[in-house]
């Protein structure tokens, strides 16, 4: 590598600084430091003259490393890495530290001891860009076509904004028919309107369709090009990297031809093999071969080969007018190669018969909420009539029980979120077609919170639709009078009430998919504690998930209303289109890399790296090492912080480097006060010394900051290594703990505290000189108090006793 | 067979010998051993547990104490010593930080619970030890003509976490137990619930009123008599009708007996072993319908 | 507020007497009475509810919630329960409502509020070892009925109990609730 030729160029932020800090004092002392080849002063140098003065060394090659305090460096560092890169320096050869918020500011009050903590920071600051190395960018192949796995209106919707986008679309459904649960609810609340209506795709067939929504089949939706409809499929492998995937599908056979069937329906009506209709809540009967009503996509008919008879029987062969069933048809494996996922697999309805209490399955005339919607709906098994199931004559006294394996405890304890609104849009319904009906709604809370809900709810209470707070005991049946009971409190008119019903409607939890586990597990996606796709961050990035290229869309991660799973499916799009259109994946190399000779493939950095970066390979001495993904590394370096051989370095945070920082900050004190070094995590940690820098808080010049990416990379060595170094007293800064930007970093990052104090306790130092704080950026003032108390207990314990 | 501690509790010997009676005389038979040992005492059931939880928890420790010192397997007859006891032989077994609290109290006595043995309901000994085939076999009247309404109470089946003897919304061994000796096991309203009778002594009337709801709804359904497994649940049923008679001037003369009675009927036990004149409603219309 | 500081106002509520609730939650069962949201399950579950006003197991848990302790220590509620656990086994937060009622009466005990019967089930304990008396006329009955004579009863042992817990020290009064 070639010799360093530093410069150094300090801002005084407008002068302002310089009322503080002795910049002459500071400019002499960085002259005379080995392998400065250029100082300059001036008020800013982040944009302006000030960012001339630097492109200007990088050109004329007076200087190959820039060091420069200067204001904001999150925010300035920006423009002077982008402008030195410009000129021709690696990016990675520039180092910007703070000398205003860190060091200026929180010690205006004591500027001599500020000036002195000034020189150390440049000092590390120098010490640590002599060894950097440049790091380059790699370029890896992204395929600009996706997987959508489900096809509900979350993943229609998604794939039918990435087809729009150019990108090749493929969408897998695992039933024989698009709509998932759309399909089956007949209507969304609050406006009632048909649940299979979605937005009309905005390419070419926009102009043959004329309206910007339509019900699915006739959106025009299936039509667009670029999208490669798979029903009757699931997923069943997956290889590959972000950005070119190997998929496996498994189309099974539908055993009529897409392209012959004319819907006719001449083969169902002679098929002789009957079963009862799961999707229509198994209120009537259906064939062997079938097609749901309302079908959205493909308007094709289906046999489901569990129970047809095939050859034995083929009635349906010899009727069809059009020849397009095919008995023989045989699954396919189907290879795609696709550069993102999007996994929009919904959610379901809880089975309620493990309520034994409440009796379902027990009592034909207990449904739930999305069998009753089949009742609802006029296409549905009774054409829109409300009739109990015992005996088919219509239902008069209906009672709605909310909260039905939903925040309980002992089933399902979340909220499902949904179910309010979804029975008050029965109730409304029911009293709109029959307003001699008496409905009823038991419930714990009615939960209205969405745009015009409310609304919807005052609706309700004037149509006449009833409501009991409290939650049914018992749902018990009367045999002579076939008539159920429903034991509930009514807790505002303080009375036990014996409800009397013909149906009793159980709004059942909404639960994860069935095939969620399995999903997961093909993808190495992880789900929540409660079963659902876990999210990255709601807030910060929503649809995401720890892996690259896999997103999430819908209620696969929690229960959602229409609206929201619209806004959910063209995020996941969005997401899924800005990392695939430009058909690369650009990643810079400040990456974890293992050094073979050292790593004893112990496997703890694969269990430990929270995106699943790091492999086990076979190298050519025929054992086993890590080896780091560059894709898939986001340059946390917990990993370094778990090995427990050194075998592997975070470029850009080197041990050495990190070394070099920690000498430095550590060898001047210029204050009367034990040195403390707080080593502060990249997001919030460090964060949160600057506000309380911004801020002004006040707190002592003895207190040194080190930046470091995740404070999971911290190693039990290194906080040894900072009491050697001088250090009196040693701050762990980082986010909360569950709050960790790399999710688990400072987790890890306490247990070794913990661990290193026992250790400390051993060496004869006093375990509470090193401590742990978790803060956020709006925390400046915890930082500040931290740092004054680190400080006042080090003063008590008197200086350092090391053996 | 294997032999039990018997633990009879305080009210079957106070006022119950036809419950003790038939239990040893059936159980017995059956070739079950049952040991009487000494320095047992009350198993600290409801009534003690509302003085103080921590002093219950360690006089039912101190029972079973009792019991493992003697190798035994604790067996009682009264659902209510089964709660008490069975509850706090699995909550010290679970819990191990109120194992060491209760052990510390017990120190005092000399004792040690060590959570080596087991508490059985008797009714868990005859399914367990005996089984129903058995059973059936040992049968020699007919009762095909006796319809019997269930009612085992709360205790033997809650806190099922605690207990888990049967499954406390469907519970269905009493049920085969009363059906393996011939009779007919019918649905009646409410089956599940409370007959009220801790209530007695504190709210005499609350409990008489949820007691003839009971004796009303067994009755509806057509019972010959109501078979019960708790001595409270036998005082508040039986001598219940006598009150209810005056209180509510209704009659409904239904008999009410225990399990073991039964049992030992169904064996062939001679009714005048089985001191029956202790029950207030007499059993006429059962004794007639046990051929 | 006025004129505290906050760290003075925090230090205070440190030291100041804990609320009801946390009273309750210390106590051996008590522990999960605050994860109540008042649903009413117990309430439609109870079999004394179901007869008589004077008991709402919901309503027990919302005043003691709410901190109410002397108007539940005091009153009759409490002791209404009839034990059956149907409310604990069915409610949806898991809280040991039946528990709870026992933690409320040991608490009640203790500030001496004790119904009638209970100084007898506890004189009975204390005196014979057990809550019910044997009647002299049973016993000499055993014999005609094939029954043993009676074991005699752990007095020694559990008056050793008794003792370390505190059980005989409390005031058994004769009037109450």
């Amino acid at each position: 590598m070639k010799e360093a030729k530093i410069g150094v160029f300090l801002s005084d932020c407008g002068g302002e600084l310089a009322k503080i800090l002795n910049f002459d004092a500071i400019t002499s002392f960085v002259k005379q430091l080995s392998s400065v080849t250029l100082v300059a002063k001036g008020n800013e140098f982040w944009r302006g003259e000030g960012l001339k003065t630097i492109t200007d060394a990088v050109k004329t090659k007076k200087i190959n490393r820039v060091v420069v305090a200067e204001t904001l460096p999150k925010l300035s560092e920006v423009s002077i890495v982008k402008a030195a890169e410009k000129a021709g320096l690696n990016p990675y050869l520039v180092e910007v530290i703070d000398l205003k918020d860190h060091c200026g500011w929180p010690h205006r009050d004591t500027p001599s001891e500020a000036t002195e903590k000034a020189k150390a920071m440049l000092l590390a600051a120098i010490e640590r860009a002599k060894l950097l190395e440049p790091i380059d960018k790699v370029e890896f192949p992204a395929v600009k076509s996706v997987l959508v796995i489900g096809g509900g209106i979350a993943g229609m919707q998604a794939a039918e904004d990435l087809a729009d986008l150019g990108f090749k679309v493929h969408l897998v459904e695992k039933t024989p028919f698009l709509g998932g649960l759309a399909a089956r609810a007949g209507r969304f609340f609050p406006t009632d309107d048909c649940a299979i209506c979605i937005q009309s795709p905005a390419s070419d067939v926009k102009t043959v369709t004329h309206t910007s929504r339509k019900c699915v089949y006739r959106s025009g939706f299936s039509e667009i090009p670029n999208l490669n409809i798979m029903t009757n499929s699931k997923v069943v492998n997956v290889e590959g990297v972000p950005g070119n995937y190997k998929i496996t599908v498994e189309k099974k056979p539908r055993y009529v031809n897409e392209t012959k069937c004319v819907g006719c329906d001449l083969c169902a009506t002679v098929c002789p093999v009957e079963v009862p209709d799961e999707y229509n809540a198994k209120l009537k009967k259906r064939k062997a071969i079938y097609m749901n009503l309302p079908a959205v996509y493909p308007p094709v008919y289906v046999i489901d080969e569990s129970i047809c008879k095939f050859h034995e029987c083929a009635k349906c062969v010899k009727i069809c007018p059009t020849k397009a069933v095919e008995l023989d048809q045989k699954s396919e494996k189907i290879t795609l190669n696709v550069g993102g996922i999007i996994i929009a697999t919904g959610f379901q309805e809880y089975d309620p018969s493990v309520i034994k209490e409440y009796h379902y399955g027990e009592y034909p005339d207990i449904i739930t909420n999305l069998e009753l919607a089949r009742m609802i709906d006029s296409f549905g098994p009774t054409g829109g009539k409300i009739v109990r199931p015992s005996t088919k004559e219509p239902a008069k006294r209906i009672v709605i029980v909310q909260c039905v394996g939903s925040r309980d405890r002992r089933w399902n304890p979340w909220c499902s979120s949904i179910c309010c609104m979804i029975s008050l849009k029965h109730a409304t319904l029911i009293k709109s077609a029959h307003p001699d009906a008496d409905v009823t709604i038991c419930y714990i809370d009615i939960r209205t919170t969405g745009r015009e809900h409310e609304y919807y709810y005052e609706r309700a209470r004037d149509m006449g639709v009833k409501f009991v707070k409290g939650r049914p005991a018992e749902i018990s049946h009367d045999p002579e009078a076939n008539l159920l009971i429903v034991d509930v409190e009514d807790e505002i008119l303080h009375r036990l009430l014996e409800l009397e019903a013909d149906l009793v409607v159980l709004a059942t939890s909404m639960v994860p998919s069935e095939d969620a586990k399995e999903l997961a597990k093909i993808l190495s996606v992880e789900l929540d504690q409660d079963g659902f796709f876990k999210e990255y961050n709601a807030k910060l990035r929503p649809t995401e998930t720890k892996l690259k290229g896999v997103f999430l869309c819908g209620g696969a991660t929690f229960p959602k209303d229409a609206p929201t799973t619209s806004l959910h499916a063209h995020s996941a799009a969005v997401k899924a289109a800005k990392f695939l259109s430009a058909e690369k994946i650009v990643k810079d190399q400040r990456t974890a890399v293992v050094n073979e000779d050292y790593c004893g493939d112990c496997e703890f950095c694969p269990v430990t790296c929270p995106y699943g970066a790091i492999s086990l390979v076979s190298n050519d001495k025929e054992h086993f090492v890590a080896q780091v993904s560059d894709l898939l590394c986001e340059g946390c370096g917990i990993c370094v912080g778990t090995c427990p051989l050194n075998a592997i370095e975070l470029r850009h945070s080197r041990s050495n480097q990190m070394s070099a920082q920690m000498k430095g900050l550590l060898s001047v004190n210029g204050t009367a006060k034990p040195l403390i070094l707080a080593l502060c995590c990249s997001e919030c940690g460090h964060a949160a010394v600057d506000s309380s820098g911004m801020a002004m808080m006040q707190y002592p010049a003895n207190v040194r900051v080190m930046k470091v990416p995740c404070t999971g990379i911290l190693r039990v060595e290194q906080f040894l290594e900072a009491f050697k170094a001088g250090a009196q007293g040693v701050m762990v800064v980082g986010c909360k703990n569950d709050g960790c930007h790399y999710e688990v970093g400072s987790q890890k990052a306490q247990k070794k505290v913990d661990l290193a104090k026992v250790l400390l306790k051993e060496y004869g130092i006093e375990p509470e000189r090193l401590e742990m704080f978790h803060m956020v950026f709006i925390e400046g003032d915890k930082f500040a108090e931290a740092a004054q108390m680190m400080t006042e207990k080090l003063e008590k314990l008197g200086p350092l006793q090391l053996m | 067979m294997t032999s039990y501690a018997l633990f009879l509790g305080c009210t079957i010997p106070a006022r119950q010998p036809h419950y003790e009676a038939s239990a040893r005389k059936a159980l017995t038979r059956l070739g079950i051993g049952l040991v009487d040992l000494d320095n047992m005492t009350c198993c600290a059931p409801p009534p003690l547990q509302s003085i103080d939880t921590e002093t219950s928890l360690a006089i039912a420790a101190h029972n079973i104490c009792v019991a493992e010192q003697a190798d035994l397997d604790i067996v009682t007859l009264c659902t209510g010593c089964f709660e008490s006891l069975a509850m706090a032989n699995n909550l010290l077994k679970e819990n191990p930080k109120l194992k060491a609290r209760v052990n510390e109290i017990l120190s005092n006595a000399g004792e040690e619970f060590k959570g080596t043995k087991e508490v059985k309901h008797y009714l868990k000994v005859l399914i367990e030890d005996i089984g129903l085939e058995r059973l059936k076999k040992n049968v020699t009247k007919d009762l095909s003509s006796l319809k019997v309404a269930s009612f085992s109470g709360c205790h033997l089946l809650r806190p099922s976490a605690l207990l888990k003897f049967d499954d406390p919304e469907r519970p269905h061994v009493f049920d085969d137990l009363i059906e393996a000796l011939g009779a007919k096991s019918i649905w009646y309203r409410n089956k599940l619930k409370c007959c009220g009778g801790l209530l007695r002594g504190y709210a005499d009337d609350v409990a008489l009123a949820i007691a003839r709801d009971k004796i009303i709804n067994t009755t509806k359904a057509g019972a010959d008599c109501i078979v019960t497994l708790c001595p409270f649940c036998f005082l508040t049923l039986d001598l219940g009708q006598m009150l209810i008679k005056s209180t509510y001037k209704e009659e409904y003369n239904i008999p009410v007996v225990h399990y073991s009675e039964l049992l030992s009927l169904a064996l062939g036990i001679d009714p005048k072993e089985l001191a029956i004149d202790f029950h207030k409603v007499r059993l006429d219309r059962i004794l007639g319908k046990i051929t | 507020m006025e004129g505290e500081s906050r760290m003075e106002h925090e230090k205070e509520r440190e030291t100041s007497e804990a609320t009801f609730t946390d009273e309750i939650r210390r106590r051996l069962g008590g522990e999960t009475i605050a994860l109540c949201y008042q649903c009413g399950t117990c309430a439609s579950s109870c079999p004394v509810a179901k007869v008589t006003e004077r008991y709402n197991p919901r309503d027990v848990i919302r005043l003691s919630l709410l901190e109410q302790k002397k108007e539940v220590l005091s009153g009759s509620a409490i002791w209404l329960c009839s034990s059956c656990y149907n409310c604990q086994e069915r409610c949806p937060q898991k809280v040991e409502i039946a528990d709870v009622i026992y933690a409320l009466r040991n608490i009640a005990i203790e500030e001496g509020y004790i119904p009638n019967i209970y100084s007898e089930f506890a004189n009975g304990l204390m005196n014979e070892g057990r809550i019910v008396p044997i009647s002299k006329f049973v016993e000499k009955k055993r014999p005609e009925y094939g029954l043993p004579q009676l074991r005699t009863a752990g007095l020694a042992a559990l008056k050793k109990i008794l003792a370390t817990t505190g059980f005989d020290k409390i005031q058994w009064k004769k009037e109450g609730p």
